[in-house]
């Protein structure tokens, strides 16, 4: 996994985003943005090259899920792997998710080796 | 027929080979072949096989256990398949499949052990003890409190917008947006504080949320004691939170110990009380409520049938069939308080804020000093002076910014009310409506904070003595339902709150009544209309429990007064008998600066605040006279009014000893006039507040300091103390 590839974080609490920041830095991702709701993180996907998502399951306006169904109907989009995050006890939602074509999930709360290993796995190694 | 085996056919084929070479860890793999099981689910209805049918229904919920990481087995599938194939054999030979599946099924079917609610709560009363025992939290690393206090903020935000949400929902329990508004915050809190250790909060937002989800599956409406729960659930939330701000704050336990068993098992004892009722009562009380028809019912249970997994009241929701009104407009209220608004922003500790303004406002004066310096007056170089208005320009400019970094809208301070409004009026078992205008009215974020106690003061009285109880407003021909408007907006470099209630209006006899017995007033003639009822803002009536019951008014209305001048800001009652009482609150828009009429008394410089200015001229001398005991008086508009002389009362040797060589400046505090015998105007000026320091602060008659542009000190003049003077004497 090449830790230098460009990360996007898509959550609308801001504390949120400020924790999976961490997680990834304490992983050796140094190359990460974030959006607060599914059409900024549309903005961004279109401004830049990025090479996975982080995002979350519950989400006002444009819910995780919306997003991801949004990408994978775009042909420019639809091969950046994209990882759910979702809370635990909410297995309808992961295989929603997993249905609709996520490279992985992960379940709050989470360590930076789930996430790690998680991605290690996304990314083939 | 052949048609559809070949697909299903090859359908197998693809899932077989997936399967074989499956990694139990690949997600898109699972995926794919959960999405072809969903298209054979789908065919199989086609070729009439039960057992088929049902063995894919199996190896459907084993893939979704081994995606959920509950297996990893992948023999049963392999099997499962295998028997897929064989029956579907048997199917295109038109042969009977003779088989047994069971073995299989019951491998498939394998079901991971589940922890049963009961234990779950036990579980709760376990953990508690572990943490009495644990140390406060002195290992934290600095980032985690950084986040921990994020967390705090961006939860408290949360959890005081969803208030209105909730209350929304109690009136119409329909408005799926509101409680999805109310749900996602609860469920953002769990999640959350499960990454810091807040073991507490994560528990009760955890219970709350099952809650909420069950209300959203339609098992629950949300209404009464569940509306209630959610509020015991919120303010407990709330007081735990904020502890845990403390506990960062002081560097001791995030963990105040509040014992949330309690409240947790109140929550479980609803939400198994709805696993026992299941679906049905919804739809019942759904068309009780009117907020579906019997038909809409029939159709979604109907629908219901072919769709096994989901909940009515999803269905209901999906069908439209539960007022598309009501979801109409609470999206434009979820709108009003999506969390965007709180995003894309730097929090600021005040106290920095405050210092920037403080150093604009001596950046201002020395800039204004500089001007005025007579080496730059007398200067004839004109890039000097363009330098110089370039500079005066940036100048203002930062400093209007660094006073707007420090407004915040009132909304949130309105929105505070809504929840006070429901509780008291319930308390009181009144129905009280609440309106609200110009929220979005900024105002200084200092002036925010010391406005709210004054707020719920006199809202508090509007609804405690104001409005009247149903029956009586029904037998004086008004709406049973009372009403207070919460009414905020700018008029005149002022900001004006407006708490104005439709109740019964206070009573002027008991007023003076209580007056005169307080000694406050002998004769009431002497008083207009507005100063009678401006008398409840004084002291002596804040324990008038006589004038409480029976006029409505008076109870602590001081401390409003006093808050309010604190913020060199002005409270007025206006009331009609029958009709109503408004509170009309007038703020300055920012602590800091002062719009401040300058006058000329002999050789010293005061500041007069213009808010409480209304007229100057020079007074002729039929307008003068001298009341006995009352000393030196003006007559101004056809009203006596007494008359100070600054220049005595600050012991300065003034220009002129007859008022009619000099000018008075005629000065409003609480509803009473004055009249300042001064100089000379010398203009208006907008000054920066300086404080006087320890040793000068109660200099009766002065509030405070300001530097004027030529560097000398100008003092601003306090009425509220002029007025003592001017009484004492």
């Amino acid at each position: 996994m090449d830790l230098n590839m460009k990360v996007l974080i898509v959550d609308d609490f801001a504390t949120m985003r400020r924790i999976l920041r961490n997680i990834l830095k304490q992983i050796g991702f140094t190359n990460i943005v974030d959006a607060d709701d599914g059409d900024t993180a549309l903005k961004e996907l279109k401004k830049e090259k990025i090479d996975l998502i982080l995002c979350d399951w519950n989400m006002p306006e444009m819910p995780g899920i919306d997003l991801l169904k949004t990408l994978k109907a775009d042909e420019q989009l639809k091969d950046i792997p994209f990882v759910m995050v979702t809370a635990e006890a909410q297995k309808d939602n992961i295989i929603k998710a997993v249905k609709s074509g996520v490279s992985s999930y992960i379940v709050k709360p989470f360590t930076a080796e789930t996430v790690s290993e998680k991605l290690n796995k996304v990314f083939g190694d | 027929m052949s048609e559809m085996l070949e697909k299903i056919s090859k359908n197998i084929e693809s899932i077989a080979l997936e399967v074989v070479m499956l990694d139990v860890q690949d997600i898109p793999a699972l995926g794919k072949i959960v999405n072809c099981l969903g298209v054979l689910e789908e065919d199989s209805k086609e070729i009439d096989q039960p057992a088929f049918s049902e063995l894919i229904q199996a190896i459907k919920s084993y893939i979704e256990k081994i995606i959920l990481g509950e297996a990893a087995d992948v023999t049963p599938l392999e099997e499962g398949v295998d028997s897929l194939q064989t029956i579907l054999r048997h199917v295109s030979n038109q042969e009977e499949y003779g088989g047994d599946i069971s073995q299989i099924l019951d491998r498939l079917k394998f079901k991971k052990a589940e922890p049963d609610e009961a234990q779950r709560v036990q579980a709760v009363g376990t953990k508690e003890k572990e943490e009495d025992i644990q140390s406060p939290d002195e290992d934290l690393s600095e980032e985690d409190r950084a986040i921990t206090l994020d967390f705090v903020m961006e939860s408290l935000e949360n959890l005081e917008a969803i208030e209105v949400s909730l209350i929304d929902l109690e009136e119409d329990s329909s408005d799926i947006d509101s409680l999805n508004t109310i749900f996602r915050t609860f469920h953002t809190i769990k999640g959350v504080s499960s990454f810091l250790n807040l073991q507490r909060i994560n528990t009760l937002a955890h219970h709350a949320e099952n809650l909420l989800d069950k209300a959203r599956g339609g098992e629950i409406v949300l209404e009464g004691a569940t509306v209630d729960i959610v509020f015991e659930s919120m303010d407990a939330l709330k007081k735990m939170i904020m502890g845990a701000r403390q506990g960062i704050e002081n560097r001791t336990s995030l963990d105040i110990g509040l014992d949330v068993a309690p409240l947790v098992n109140r929550i479980e004892e609803l939400v198994s009380r709805a696993d026992l009722i299941g679906d049905k009562p919804l739809g019942e009380i759904l068309v009780q409520g009117g907020a579906v028809t019997p038909d809409d019912l029939a159709k979604g249970l109907e629908r219901q049938k072919t769709e096994p997994g989901k909940k009515i009241g999803q269905i209901l929701v999906e069908e439209k069939s539960a007022e598309p009104k009501a979801v109409a407009s609470a999206l434009r209220e979820q709108k009003k308080f999506s969390s965007r608004q709180i995003d894309l922003q730097v929090k600021v500790d005040t106290k920095k804020l405050d210092n920037l303004v403080d150093m604009t406002g001596e950046l201002v004066i020395a800039m204004s000093m500089l001007r005025q310096s007579q080496v730059i007056l007398t200067a004839q170089d004109q890039k000097l002076e363009r330098n110089l208005g370039q500079l005066a320009q940036i100048t203002s400019g930062l400093q209007t910014t660094a006073m707007s970094m420090r407004m915040v809208p009132i909304k949130s301070t309105f929105q505070k009310m809504v929840r006070l409004i429901r509780d008291l009026s319930k308390n009181a078992g009144k129905q009280v409506q609440l309106e609200m205008t110009g929220e979005d009215t900024e105002i200084d974020r200092n002036v925010v904070d010391e406005l709210y106690e004054p707020l719920v003061h006199m809202i508090r009285n509007s609804v405690d003595h104001g409005i009247e109880p149903p029956e009586e407003r029904k037998k004086a021909g008004k709406n049973r339902k009372g009403k207070i408007h919460l009414r905020a907006y700018h008029q005149g470099g002022h900001i004006i709150v407006e708490i104005a209630d439709d109740g019964r209006g206070l009573n002027k006899d008991r007023i003076i009544e209580k007056a005169k017995a307080g000694g406050m007033i002998t004769e009431e003639s002497e008083f207009t209309d507005s100063e009678i009822y401006n008398l409840i803002f004084q002291p002596g009536f804040s324990t008038a429990e006589k004038v409480t019951d029976v006029s409505g008014r008076g109870v602590g209305m001081d401390v409003v007064k006093k808050a309010m001048e604190k913020l060199r800001g002005r409270v007025e009652i206006n009331t009609r008998p029958g009709e109503g009482t408004t509170f009309v609150i007038s703020l300055p828009l920012t602590l800091a600066i002062i719009e401040g009429m300058l006058v000329r008394v002999g050789a010293e410089r005061y500041i007069i605040p213009v808010f409480s200015v209304l007229e100057s001229f020079r007074p002729t001398k039929e307008q003068y006279s001298t009341v006995e005991g009352k000393g030196e008086m003006l007559l101004s508009r056809g009203r006596l009014i007494p008359m100070v002389r600054l220049d005595r009362t600050f012991k300065v040797k003034g220009d002129a000893a007859d008022p009619w060589e000099s000018l008075v400046v005629i000065v409003e505090h609480e509803g009473r006039q004055m009249g300042l015998l001064l100089d000379e105007l010398l203009g208006k000026e907008e000054v920066v507040i300086k404080s006087m320091g320890a040793a000068m602060q109660n200099i009766n008659g002065i509030a405070g300091g300001a530097i004027m542009g030529d560097g000398r000190v100008g003092l601003i003049l306090d009425m509220a103390g002029i007025w003592a003077i001017v009484q004492n004497n």
